[in-house]
């Protein structure tokens, strides 16, 4: 909210500079987001000299300026013929400023002729109502200044960020009010004379049709009025607010609601028919033309204003065109009321309109202000618009308002707050905030009707402690129980991964939970694949994530694109987060992990040595991952992900359940994404694996220093290229070789000399005796042995 | 021989050895000396013509040379081979290290983490919850019901099934009152989003929710916690400030401010010249709360606090896009290595 400062000081005696005002408010709660002055921000607002005034022949209504600002000169045209002469000092918006009445000025060309800025008159520059002459200054003003600067204005502005619940801060008034409880400076109480309450008889009716939707309704009727544009003062201050003038009456309503807080509407009084106000809720499908120029169609739970025939307008809200006041208007009537805010919010919400007036609806008017505030109007409307015959005040009244009777007690004040207080210091500032009476440590608090957030004790203590100041309030250490459960399983789980990851040199990045639903379909997946019953967002901030993430390989890929486009083609990175499912209540949630490798892995440049990521460098990190974690993830080659490519994935499983897969993506599926291969990913499901990993009893085989040495044999072989390395790993483990410690791969070749359809393998086999060291021939007999099962098993041949 | 004949011998075999200046050198001087026609087996053999008296004295004399020769050659011979090593020619030793892969984990990992470890040095549990929420855990639980103008501060994203995206972790304290019995002291950290892009805005962004519910939990000492936590996490001269604030979950409500890390106080750019940048929310928790959780209001009391990860993170690593954290670019990751 804006809140000038000469406004304010209308109401309360400002002992102290604006930025401490700021400064003031901020720490009692209603942060003030910026201290400016609007007459700066209309932009280049000079003082020039005209240096000659040319009378072109094909110019008839214009004339043409040579002007300068001291530094460059440049050409105006302008209507005021009369006014202009060299020499002269005037005031000049430069294109790309604005003016008092909000017009944007531009470079204009007329014919071909160029004007760059419009000289101001003292109404056009925000200084005073003279519109008919140009704003001139003395001879020795410097040029090229900032005219508020040379006539030394200044109009600083307050933007406060008012907080939800202080709806009594929304005017000018409210916030004296609120400075006057904060620092004690003399308020100016609003008082009215008592007979601005009468007049006329009113020769209309007002009824309250529907109780709920308003609790109060006040009414009255100008007749003769002469509908103009607004009187300087007025025009300033709704400039300083951030207002555009209509016309006077509109003009005063808006000025009463930005000064005490009250939204007023006015009718044009021919309009109505019948001469009937009711207040009732819409009927179903009835519809307004309102004054933002869409057409509504309002329910039966919209609140509205009607005449004996129609919706006149969407009550708190805004106005229906028809009923609105017009240059032409005569009669007016005026409109001072108390809404529920919970309707004015709700049907707000439901045609997605915030105005003024139903900002302050919805954040509770002060009940006892809807007079003050049709009065502040009426004072304005008699004294600028001279109706020729006024009618009293009608109040409808059907609610009165009954502030809560709080009760609190020192006791509970000091609990929540942890220190004592001194109860003198309650009773004092409680006494500011509405009725008090005080019974021993009790304190009992009906509010002012202003301060409707105050409800409950809790309220009360914030209100003490605020005014008494946060900062003074000690900072203390709690005392409790010792004692705090490790995190959950899930969450070491997790770490422990990321940890894992780190050190194997991956990146870990976090991206949106909600992708590109294109991303996904360029995945190829299956129709009946459950990734596609994604979860989209009723309001996506963009198309491009428009949809809850059923994988992390998206975004992943999203990642590569974005790094491929600026410098970065090799990447190895991973991903822990979530990802969601349709469900019957919210959706279903699972912890993902996701890796992606692409392009070349990082060695030593300067060795002349790089390589492509190929599949074992995903397989190795997800092995030792998996060893790390002491889970036996079995890694079946050739995966049924549709985007991977068959012979280079696999899908993993824990225990006999698909936990995710791993493998090299299509190119066919990489070119459609823009992307280089070689790419790999895997995704793994670690919801799964928490619920496996509990029950897995981690055990540590325990190995000793050898006390007898071990020897090995070597085995080659060729065998059918057919023959996949698991299927040799697993026919050896099922083998009982005494003596045997372990086997490793030592060598893998394809190529001339071995025939097209083979290759060699070499195996190493270790072999140790934890009683003696065996002897050569037993060996070797060993060696002979297993060649021969071999062999014969495979039908391969040694080499 | 005759003993001084000896003793310049020995001089002189000192001398040479000491000043031999290589391998080859030191074994000339061996087979000099110490060989099987070296000085010494000479000065043995010319013994032979004296008494047995003579023999003794002089023999003993000679052996007792070549073992202080044999000793000093070893000697030198050690000091030799060391030095002959530091004489090879190196490689170019500036050249860089083969370095093992190292990754990083994303900033917002580590900030998480960080204030995850201060909180539960202080006794605080870590839970965790969904981030796709009902509107009643989201808002009407934490006494923000469907007509409240507070909703307008957290721009919501909805889903086509009804169900909302999560604008804070607020619904935590929710979730986590309901689960567990007071006393409790939890934190929450985690995903939420709202309708929001900008430099200072993300649609999806992180908070870390905090809960203390006891008999005794007070305003004061949340101001200690709190206090400690900023020192923690933004270092021992950190000056802190609190406001008063409105969050309908909290009453009395406030927000904390520190001292701009940047200028220390003085006001710069960063802090929009206040000396102060705004860090967290927090409150005593609201009796209403507390009442939709089945607590007894006039037994448990506590407060709880929210804050923003990413911007604790761009106030701590001085970064000044919010996009950067999701952009993911390779060399924005490495300055976290």
């Amino acid at each position: 909210m804006r809140v000038p400062i000469s406004w304010l000081s209308e109401f309360i005696e400002l002992k102290k500079s604006s930025e401490e005002i700021a400064e003031i408010l901020t720490l009692s709660g209603h942060e003030v987001e910026e201290v400016f002055d609007p007459y700066k921000k209309l932009g280049d607002l000079i003082s020039v000299k005209i240096l000659e005034v040319l009378s072109p022949e094909d110019l008839k209504e214009v004339v043409l300026c040579r002007v300068t600002d001291g530094k460059e000169t440049f050409s105006v045209l302008t209507t005021a013929k009369d006014q202009v002469k060299p020499g002269l000092i005037l005031a000049l918006a430069k294109p790309g400023s604005l003016t008092f009445s909000h017009q944007k000025v531009e470079v204009k060309e007329i014919k071909k002729y160029r004007s760059e800025g419009m000289f101001l008159s003292p109404f056009e520059a925000g200084i005073s109502e003279i519109k008919d002459a140009l704003l001139v200054f003395p001879e020795d003003t410097p040029l090229g200044k900032s005219i508020y600067e040379i006539l030394n204005i200044k109009e600083p502005v307050l933007e406060i960020a008012i907080t939800p619940n202080r709806g009594d801060l929304l005017s000018i008034y409210g916030v004296a009010r609120e400075l006057n409880l904060i620092c004690g400076w003399e308020l100016k109480p609003l008082s009215f004379e008592e007979s601005l309450l009468k007049g006329e008889p009113f020769e209309g009716e007002i009824k309250i049709l529907e109780e709920e939707g308003c609790f109060r309704y006040i009414g009255r009727l100008f007749k003769g009025v002469k509908i103009s544009e607004s009187p300087f003062f007025i025009l300033k201050r709704l400039f300083l607010c951030g207002l555009r003038p209509i016309n006077n009456i509109v003009d005063i309503t808006n000025y009463v609601l930005l000064e005490l807080g009250q939204p007023l509407h006015a009718f044009d009084w021919e309009k109505i028919s019948g001469k009937k106000i009711l207040i009732r809720r819409a009927h179903l499908g009835e519809k307004l033309l309102m004054l933002d120029g869409v057409e509504r169609t309002f329910t039966e739970e919209d609140l509205v204003i009607a005449d004996s025939e129609k919706a006149l307008v969407l009550a708190g809200i805004m106005g229906g065109e028809d009923s609105g006041v017009t240059e032409n208007t005569q009669n007016i009537f005026l409109e001072s009321a108390w809404f529920n805010p919970k309707w004015i919010r709700l049907s707000g919400k439901r045609h997605r309109l915030t105005t003024e007036s139903s900002y302050r609806f919805e954040r509770k008017v002060d009940p006892e202000g809807v007079l003050f505030g049709a009065l502040r109007a009426t004072e304005l409307i008699l004294k600028i618009t001279e109706p020729s015959e006024i009618s009293q005040i009608v109040d409808v009244y059907s609610r009165p308002f009954k502030s809560p009777l709080i009760e609190i007690t020192s006791q509970k004040i000091n609990k929540i707050l942890g220190f004592k207080i001194e109860k003198s210091f309650i009773e004092a500032t409680l006494k500011k905030l509405g009725k008090l009476q005080t019974e021993g440590d009790t304190f009992k608090l009906r509010p002012h009707s202003f301060r409707q957030d105050l409800e409950i004790p809790e309220d009360l203590v914030e209100e003490i402690a605020r005014l008494y100041g946060y900062d003074r309030i000690p900072a203390t250490f709690p005392v409790a129980e010792l004692k705090a459960k490790a995190s959950r399983l899930e969450l070491q789980l997790e770490r422990k991964i990321r940890e894992i990851l780190k050190g194997f040199g991956l990146f870990e990045v976090i991206t949106y939970s909600f992708i590109n639903p294109e991303t996904l379909q360029k995945l190829n997946l299956s129709e009946r694949d459950e990734r596609l019953k994604v979860i989209e967002l009723e309001n996506p901030i963009s198309s491009h994530l428009s949809v809850m993430r059923t994988s992390l390989i998206p975004g992943l890929l999203e990642v590569a694109k974005f790094n491929s486009a600026r410098e970065v083609e090799d990447l190895s990175i991973f991903e822990v987060g979530k990802v969601f499912f349709p469900d019957t209540e919210l959706a279903s949630e699972f912890t993902h992990l996701a890796i992606l490798l692409k392009g070349e892995k990082k060695l030593l440049p300067w060795e002349g040595y790089k390589r492509k990521y190929d599949l074992f460098d995903l397989k190795g990190i997800l092995e030792e991952l998996f060893s790390a974690l002491s889970l036996e993830v079995e890694m079946r080659p050739y995966s049924q992900e549709l985007f991977l490519k068959k012979g280079f994935s696999y899908d993993l499983y824990l225990s006999g359940i698909k936990i995710g897969f791993a493998g090299a993506m299509k190119n066919y599926v990489l070119e459609s994404l823009d992307l280089k291969k070689p790419l790999f990913v895997a995704e793994i499901d670690l919801s799964k694996i928490y619920t496996l990993y509990s029950e897995v009893k981690r055990t540590y085989t325990i190995q000793k220093p050898p006390k007898f040495p071990s020897t090995f044999r070597d085995i080659s072989f060729i065998i059918d290229k057919e023959v996949p390395y698991g299927e040799i790993l697993s026919y050896i483990k099922g083998l009982e070789i005494p003596y045997f410690e372990k086997m490793e791969l030592i060598a893998l070749y394809e190529g001339p000399p071995i025939p097209e359809d083979k290759k060699s393998i070499t195996l190493r086999f270790w072999f140790r005796s934890e009683e003696r060291t065996l002897f050569d021939d037993e060996v070797n007999a060993l060696q002979d042995e297993i060649a021969k099962k071999i062999f014969a098993h495979f039908k391969a041949k040694p080499r | 021989m005759k003993p001084e004949e000896i003793e310049a011998l020995k001089e002189k075999a000192f001398k040479e050895f000491s000043e031999a200046k290589n391998l080859t050198d030191l074994e000339s001087l061996r087979v000099k000396y110490l060989g099987k026609k070296g000085e010494i087996t000479q000065a043995l053999k010319s013994l032979k013509n004296l008494s047995l008296e003579e023999k003794r004295i002089f023999g003993s004399k000679i052996n007792e040379l070549k073992e202080l020769l044999e000793e000093l050659y070893q000697e030198r011979k050690r000091v030799l081979l060391l030095e002959e090593e530091d004489r090879e020619k190196g490689i170019d030793p500036t050249l860089p290290g083969r370095r093992p892969d190292r990754g990083a984990l994303h900033p917002l990992t580590l900030v998480i983490e960080e204030i995850c470890e201060i909180f539960t040095r202080l006794g605080f549990e870590i839970v965790t919850g969904p981030e796709v929420e009902s509107d009643y855990y989201n808002f009407t639980a934490l006494n923000i019901p469907e007509w409240h103008p507070a909703r307008d501060m957290q721009a919501t994203f909805y889903l086509k099934n009804g169900a909302l995206l999560r604008t804070h972790t607020s619904p935590m304290q929710i979730r986590a009152m309901l689960e567990k019995t007071p006393p409790l002291r939890i934190i929450a950290p985690g995903k939420v989003y709202r309708c929001d892009a900008d430099v200072r805005h993300s649609p999806m962004f992180h908070q870390v929710e905090g809960l203390m519910i006891d008999e005794k939990t007070s305003f004061s000492d949340l101001k200690g916690i709190l206090s400690f936590f900023a020192r923690e996490i933004f270092g021992e001269k950190t000056r802190v400030r609190f406001r008063p604030s409105y969050f309908p979950f909290t009453e009395p409500s406030v927000e904390m401010d520190i001292s701009c890390v940047i200028c220390e106080g003085k006001g710069c750019r960063v802090c929009s010249q206040t000396g102060w940048l705004e860090i967290l929310g927090a409150g005593m928790v609201h009796p209403e709360v507390l009442k939709a959780v089945n607590y007894d209001t006039t037994k448990w009391q506590g407060f709880a606090f929210g804050l923003g990860v990413e911007r604790i993170a761009m106030i701590k690593y001085e970064i000044d896009d919010i996009r950067l954290f999701f952009d993911n670019h390779l060399y924005f990751l490495e300055s976290f290595k």
